[in-house]
């Protein structure tokens, strides 16, 4: 993990609701769905925003990307490969806390 | 290591996996206290029960619905007007206690006939009142009485009346979350979807998992209000029973407490397909976060940078004038779960004030990852604490205050240390940009007062000189 995955992972778990979802499957799509938009907002793109899912995860998103951009101010610098790589690399490591090496006993109880 | 067996838990060695101090490096993956399960015999735990759970929580905040309980009195008078709830219609719901006042001969004969009678006598003494909840308790849960069946009975000779049954006894669960799940999960399943709500906003939400503490709710909404966004319903802080008949409606479900209702969010996600979108109502930086959230999913961003900007200049001064006096006060919060996660960085960040301790009666490991994700290195976090490891740990911490309940706050003032009441609040709302200078007055006045150290002086001693 590279110093700025670990300086952006460490800043999500301390400011992000949405990971902490009650099961599995609610973390994994917020994770996507977050951080997918979060990428695109980055690059300066514009998301889709077809559905109210969609809706709900740019709400998370751009305001993670406005407080990102202020805390880490080499986010400017990057370049769109790097940027994706970043991305990837936050997205596996979060999946990792939060759902495949998580202690929580009720990730994957199958009702909520 | 990081898991913590404490001197007073020689004798209960369990106790070691509810007990963690964070250390630098760490996180949940690797460390992760036990929650949700069953307190173990011998420890004074401070813990209450899946009834009340469901009804002093949440069903007991409508303000238009009679709370029948089906039990000794008891469970009705505990879990009456204990908790700071008001409404807009007078106070309904704080005014009264139901109760059908099951006794020896109903446990032995059976309640049902006393159960019906008392419906009929609480509908015609409250004719104005066409709304109920039936709870079921130990004793008539144990002794198979069918309530459901007795409310359907009711409502077929009733037209006009609609009651919800919540089969959630005091032995349900390991603690009051039990009662919290079982009330959303049937509330869910048995009545949202029955009412249509008249719409007058594009904007339309369901606020979730605020109960109008102190006047909470009334806060919020005088936001939404500003934002032209329409509550669905606020489940369930100043709302009435069909309102939250109608939850199916909104276009988007904004929870604060994830604990006692993420639950509903999450049905109404997977049934209705609304989004859930979790926020920190709590906290001065947070409510600004959430509002902008909100204003993003809806697209009316300015509106809500209009508010925001309004808001900070009426209260931003007044917060920063107790943060500049607050700086570096210690504190513990001990209460139920979800305000563990939701304060330690708001108080942190909007007032300088840092956790050293916390305590969570009936919060999950889900709650757990939040607050060890958030909190601070070398702080303790306690899952179902018990009174001598509380004494324990405020030797070890030093705390300069203590939010949590009347219960354990009378054991702290005998230590001479301030404690605010961490679920009713002393002098709230709590909630939003005025509710956090709330909690910041009653926290400065709490660690200003000069009461505690002179409660420590030996006064006898003086009179004899």
């Amino acid at each position: 993990m590279t110093t700025q995955t670990k300086e952006l992972v460490n800043f999500i778990q301390e400011r992000c609701l949405w990971q902490f979802y009650s099961r599995a499957w609610d973390r994994e799509e917020n994770i996507n769905g977050v951080l997918g938009q979060l990428g695109e907002l980055l690059s300066n793109q514009t998301p889709k925003l077809e559905t109210p899912m969609d809706r709900c995860h740019f709400a998370n998103a751009n305001h993670l990307a406005r407080e990102v951009r202020s805390a880490f101010p080499w986010l400017e610098e990057m370049s769109p490969d790097s940027l994706t790589k970043l991305i990837g690399g936050v997205m596996a490591k979060l999946e990792e806390i939060t759902i495949t090496k998580s202690k929580n006993g009720e990730l994957h109880t199958q009702a909520y | 290591m990081p898991m913590k067996l404490l001197e007073c838990d020689t004798v209960i060695p369990e106790r070691e996996r509810h007990i963690y101090v964070k250390e630098a490096g760490e996180d949940t993956t690797q460390y992760l206290p036990v929650s949700n399960a069953a307190t173990i015999p011998g420890t004074l735990s401070e813990r209450g029960c899946s009834f009340c759970g469901a009804k002093l929580v949440i069903g007991g905040v409508l303000k238009d619905t009679i709370q029948m309980i089906h039990g000794p009195f008891g469970c009705s008078y505990d879990t009456w007007h204990t908790k700071r709830y008001p409404s807009d219609n007078d106070n309904f719901q704080l005014k009264y206690a139901w109760s059908t006042n099951v006794r020896e001969k109903n446990v032995v004969f059976g309640a049902e006939k006393l159960l019906k009678k008392s419906i009929e006598e609480a509908f015609d003494a409250m004719p104005e009142i066409k709304r109920m909840y039936i709870y079921t308790t130990c004793s008539t849960a144990l002794i198979g009485d069918d309530p459901k069946a007795v409310a359907k009975k009711v409502m077929a000779e009733r037209p006009d009346v609609d009651i919800f049954v919540v089969e959630c006894p005091g032995f349900a669960g390991v603690s009051q979350s039990k009662g919290h799940h079982v009330l959303n999960m049937g509330w869910i399943h048995d009545k949202v979807g029955q009412v249509e709500p008249e719409i007058w906003s594009e904007y339309t939400i369901n606020f979730i998992g605020d109960y109008n503490i102190q006047g909470d709710t009334f806060v919020l909404k005088d936001y939404f209000d500003r934002l032209g966004i329409q509550v669905i319903a606020h489940f369930t802080g100043n709302a009435t029973y069909d309102e939250c008949r109608s939850m199916h409606r909104a276009k988007l479900s904004v929870v604060n407490c994830a604990r006692s209702a993420g639950y509903i969010a999450n049905e109404l996600k997977k049934i209705y397909g609304i989004p859930r979108l979790d926020i920190d109502s709590w906290g001065f930086s947070y409510m600004a976060e959430g509002l902008r959230k909100v204003g993003d999913f809806f697209g009316i961003q300015d509106k809500v940078e209009a508010l925001i900007e309004e808001e900070y200049a009426k209260w931003k001064p007044k917060l920063d004038w107790y943060k500049e006096r607050l700086q570096g006060t210690k504190m513990a919060i001990w209460t139920g779960g979800p305000r563990l996660w939701h304060w330690t960085r708001a108080v942190e960040d909007d007032l300088g004030v840092y956790v050293v301790a916390m305590s969570s009666k009936f919060g999950h490991q889900e709650d757990f990852e939040k607050v060890i994700a958030r909190g601070r290195e070398g702080t303790v976090y306690i899952d179902d604490g018990n009174e001598l490891e509380f004494f324990e740990v405020i030797e070890m911490v030093k705390p300069d205050v203590i939010f949590t309940g009347p219960r354990v706050g009378e054991l702290v003032k005998k230590l001479h240390i301030p404690y605010i009441n961490g679920h009713a609040y002393h002098n709230g709302p709590y909630m939003g940009f005025e509710g956090f200078v709330n909690l910041a007055r009653d926290m400065y006045n709490a660690v200003r007062s000069p009461l505690w150290k002179l409660a420590g002086e030996n006064i006898q001693k003086e009179e004899a000189l």
